[in-house]
């Protein structure tokens, strides 16, 4: 009946990505909620191992960004 | 009107309740105490009376900021009566998102979406008619472009016009002329003019205004709002404690300074910083603050540290072999989370999740008493994994990590959920997913903890020297701070003798002579036992990291090694050597250094001149310069002054695009136009003619007054050439820190952090951040100072745990670490039975993963972000 | 990486990478709502899944 809603994996570089995040919070920008959050120290942490963990566990969709 | 118990505004520090009692029943009629009674903590006590303290103290800083300008008293504008007509502040509260409107703009009359929105420069600020506010208030053209800018992007596809009035565009701060250009761009736009009056219509409540363009048509146009962008005054009270305390105020009611001692105030001891001391931004008050804090603390030194309170330290648990036991708060911030989230909810999954021991909401997590209890809970329940759910660890988690350290556990057995800021803040419409993705987020970070370990910090001496490249005026004073509070220092400097680009110098515009005042400077650095000054020698590499550097010093082909603790980047800027306007063609056209030069030598050419004329933005502000080089409008008028005080019959034109004598500046410019000096406009697509012909030069501009060309044979040509950055290149590749498109190094903030690098133990000053004048350049040497000193006082620095570390037994010693790591953190050991293989610096490793990435071996983990907890994490998804 | 991922059966339009600074708010909103957008478009990843019940 709902729409299908996916989970994405999103892997964000804590100075960048993720600091933007924050400030579309601090300015209540509103934006779908489908994305589960994982910090990571810079996208240099990222390795294919974890997108790859992503969609075994079963995520719909996997984004990083730096 | 606010209630009668009131929290003074949201950031407040302590964000605590106070009884306002001008506004208090109790206090007004003696009966109601209601608040007493509901007040679960008994924190309400109406016995309490104001009390005298008396502190016995060696220096004193004031910084009493400004009042924004009350614009009521102008008729013409009718801000008290008509609705739609509002200041800057409030438009300010109303684009806040925090604000009463929540960052929506509506028109105050009807609620509804404006369409057509004017700023009015200049209300309360250069202005002796109506007010008696001589000065410019300096930050108004760019606040009022700003909150242009912002309100048309929220308007969003609806739509915004925006139009701002003004007389001088003044964007002479750092970055601000490319942000007006690109204001420009989206739409703002400007009209130089001064509007006269205001009316409303009385139905619809717009408000119409007729304006002279500015070739004398007559305009007449309405707006839905009308923005006064207000200066910023002294209040009385503080025009009142100056008198009180002796202290001496400008024409403009600021505290009287000095060019040399910018934060000194006219009596001894008492310092000013801010507002106070002249209308300023924040990245200036912020330089001055350090400055006043340095400046203060140098008659104290000796005494440092002799009242000081140690923290007693709570020893930290072991927890070898101990099972986690996770604890998990979750809060509401008020409605911030709980208003969206449901919070019991989340408590109530979180208790289900193996580990967890202990789960609870807490109203607001990071309030001080709040973090008692948590403390107390950890202690109880005898946790040893704690996960907050609440806003985001850019900001709080240093603080809840410190609830740790004073409940006696390491401070990265901590994880954060973030379900504030990247939660129940953007999906406000969507409370049941915001709750699963809550659910999910804490989940995920209580996985996480289970598996984190305590780490532990690298603990490093702070060698106590300090090393300032640059010995111009900003890195003199610099010096001076440093060795002032007791600090062995270094001046490096390229040329063969100390002064920089203040050498060139004639007066300040104040009046001050420079070259006596920079003579005492040099003096007193030369014979400061505490400086030791590198005359000749330039930077030839720079080893080490924060708290312990190492320099190569070259002087004559030979090299010699410094250690030093920090590092103060001074290095200057030049002027530009001009192309175009004739300049080289005769030697009656000179650069603005040059003038001055002539003045100091008194040359033939300064004495006798009949006429003279000036050329402003001379290479700044153009396309590939697209900034104001800040000093040069103001150097124009004190160079054009003295030319009149010379010969007051000479002809002194000055042919500018905005004048930019910001501040207090300002009353130099009145003096100018008083004392005869003719003001010409020209636009960047009108630019003058020069031609140098015989011995004068012939100077042709088009006057948009007179709306005709007018032509000038002049004795003199002064160029204001821009002020262009050295080549800082190598520096900046010694240092790791950056620099912008323009040359000029990039501060840590551009607001909070002007006078320090990101790098940590680098520190910047001077011409190398932006053009600025010897005042600014003096306060920013002392902040830059006084930043290094709370590096060098700590003694000994803690290094983020947060670090890579290698398994010898899996490292194949293929070097991808070595070569792939940007601060040079890991090295093959060169001694014992790893010898070989790759090891990690903890001190030099940042902490950003990539050797773990790209570690073919699997030899590397990044402690805190390991990959057997983001794979749980993945997992608890 | 959108090679291997093709190669194992996953659609490459499920992996999105992007560059944004922290400034960047907005961007950061439009890029959310694009890939949320695109990952939807492409239904229920069905392949690639562990399928059987993991032991906690």
């Amino acid at each position: 009946m709902s729409e299908f809603q996916p989970k994405i994996v999103a892997f964000l570089c804590n100075w960048c990505s993720y600091g933007a995040a924050d400030l579309a919070g601090v300015s209540r920008l509103q934006y779908p909620p489908n994305i589960r959050v994982v910090r990571i120290p810079c996208t240099g942490r990222l390795s294919p191992k974890f997108i790859l963990s992503a969609f075994r566990r079963g995520a719909d969709g996997v984004w990083a960004s730096g | 009107m606010r209630k009668a118990a009131y929290v003074q505004y949201a950031q407040a520090v302590p964000l605590k309740y106070a009884i306002d009692s001008a506004n208090c029943i109790y206090f007004q009629k003696g009966k109601c105490r209601a608040c007493e009674k509901v007040c679960p903590t008994k924190a309400v006590d109406f016995t309490q009376k104001p009390e005298t303290v008396e502190l016995n103290v060696g220096s004193v800083v004031i910084a009493a900021g400004f009042k924004p300008f009350d614009p009521s008293r102008f008729d013409s504008y009718n801000y008290a009566n008509y609705k739609n007509v509002i200041t800057s502040m409030e438009f300010e509260r109303m684009l806040s998102a925090s604000g009463p409107s929540m960052g929506h703009v509506a028109r105050p009359s009807d609620h509804k979406d404006p369409k057509k929105i004017a700023w009015f420069q200049c209300v309360g600020s250069r202005d002796l008619n109506k007010c008696d506010n001589p000065y410019c208030s300096a930050v108004c053209c760019m606040y009022a472009i700003k909150e242009a800018v912002i309100a048309k992007e929220h308007a969003g596809a609806g739509g915004l016009d925006c139009s701002i009035f003004f007389m001088d565009m003044r964007t002479h701060g750092k970055d601000f002329e490319v942000f007006y250009e690109g204001a420009k761009k989206q739409g703002v736009r400007f009209v130089r003019s001064r509007v006269h009056t205001i009316t409303e219509d009385k139905a619809t409540k717009d408000l119409s205004v007729r304006y002279v363009t500015e070739d004398g048509a007559l305009a007449e146009e309405t707006f839905d709002m009308i923005v006064l962008s207000i200066g910023l005054e002294t209040p009385p009270e503080t025009v009142e404690l100056a008198k009180k305390l002796g202290l001496e105020l400008t024409s403009g009611r600021f505290a009287q300074t000095g060019s040399f001692t910018p934060v000194s105030t006219s009596r001894e001891g008492v310092f000013v910083c801010g507002a106070f001391a002249g209308p300023k931004d924040i990245p200036q008050s912020v330089v001055e603050a350090s400055a006043s804090a340095v400046s203060a603390g140098q008659a104290l030194a000796e005494a440092r540290g002799a009242l000081t309170k140690t923290k007693e330290a709570v020893p930290e648990t072991d927890l070898r072999g101990e099972p986690p036991r996770i604890g998990v708060f979750v809060c509401r911030c008020g409605i911030n989370i709980a208003g969206v989230v449901d919070v019991p909810s989340v408590v109530e999954h979180a208790k289900t999740l193996p580990g967890v021991v202990f789960a609870t909401d807490n109203m607001y997590s990071c309030s001080q008493d709040t973090q008692d209890t948590m403390a107390q809970i950890i202690r109880d329940n005898r946790l040893n994994r704690v996960v907050v759910a609440a806003c985001t660890p850019k900001t709080h988690e240093p603080l809840f990590q410190e609830t740790l350290i004073n409940a006696g556990l390491n401070k990265y057995l901590f994880e954060m959920a973030n379900i504030r800021n990247q939660d129940s803040w953007v999906h406000k419409e969507n409370p049941e997913a915001a709750t699963q993705k809550a659910k999910d987020l804490v989940r995920m970070g209580i996985t996480k903890a289970a598996l984190i370990e305590p780490l532990p910090e690298a603990e490093l001496d702070v060698n106590q020297t300090a090393m300032v490249a640059g010995g111009g005026i900003s890195g003199m004073s610099a010096a001076l701070a440093l060795a002032g509070q007791g600090y062995e220092t270094h001046i490096v400097e390229r040329s063969d003798r100390l002064g920089g680009q203040a050498l060139n110098l004639h007066k300040t515009w104040r009046g001050e002579d420079i070259q006596a005042k920079l003579a005492e400077m040099v003096a007193a650095v030369t014979k400061n036992p505490k400086i030791t000054v590198h005359l000749g020698t330039e930077i030839a590499g720079v080893d080490g990291f924060v708290g312990n550097f190492k320099s190569a010093l070259s002087k004559g082909g030979q090299t010699t090694s410094l250690d030093h603790g920090v590092a103060v980047v001074a290095t200057g800027a030049g002027e530009l050597r001009p192309s175009g306007y004739a300049y080289g063609k005769s030697p009656r056209i000179v650069t603005s250094l040059e003038l001055d030069k002539k003045f100091m030598a008194n040359g033939a050419l300064v004495t006798g001149l009949q006429s003279a004329v000036f050329i402003q933005c001379v290479g700044s502000r153009e396309p590939e310069r697209p900034y104001c080089s800040r000093v040069c409008c103001t150097h124009s008028i004190e160079s054009a002054l003295e030319i009149k005080r010379r010969n007051p019959d000479a002809g002194v034109y000055i042919l500018y695009r905005d004048i930019r004598s910001y501040g207090e500046r300002e009353t130099l410019y009145r003096q100018a136009r008083e004392a005869g000096v003719i003001f010409i406009r020209y636009s960047v697509d009108r630019k003058p003619v020069v031609e140098a012909a015989g011995d004068t030069v012939g100077v042709t501009v088009f006057d948009p007054i007179l709306g005709r060309t007018v032509q000038i044979g002049a004795d003199l040509l002064c160029l204001a050439s821009a002020v262009v950055p050295n080549d800082n290149t190598a520096l900046a590749r010694f240092f790791k820190v950056p620099v912008n498109a323009q040359g000029f190094f990039v501060e840590r903030h551009a607001k909070l952090g002007p006078s320090e690098f990101a790098t940590d133990g680098v520190f910047l000053c001077g011409l190398a951040h932006y053009p600025k004048p010897i005042d600014e350049s003096i306060a920013q040497g002392q902040a830059a100072a006084s930043r290094a000193i709370t590096l060098l006082a700590r003694k000994k620095i803690r290094m983020n745990g947060q670090v890579a570390k290698t398994n010898p037994a899996l490292c194949s010693s293929c070097g991808v670490c070595v070569s792939v790591c940007p601060y040079k953190a890991p090295s093959f050991t060169t001694q014992g039975p790893f010898t070989g293989k790759a090891e990690i610096n903890p001190v030099l490793c940042k902490g950003c993963g990539l050797c773990v990435a790209s570690c073919r071996s699997g030899a590397i983990n990044l402690k805190g972000f390991d990959t057997n907890q983001i794979m749980a994490m993945l997992e608890a998804m | 990486m959108k090679g291997l991922l093709e190669h194992m059966g996953i659609e490459p339009g499920r992996l999105h990478f992007s560059w944004i600074s922290s400034a960047e708010s907005t961007k950061f909103v439009d890029v959310v709502s694009q890939v949320t957008e695109s990952v939807k478009a492409l239904g229920p990843a069905q392949n690639f899944i562990k399928r059987e019940p993991k032991v906690a």
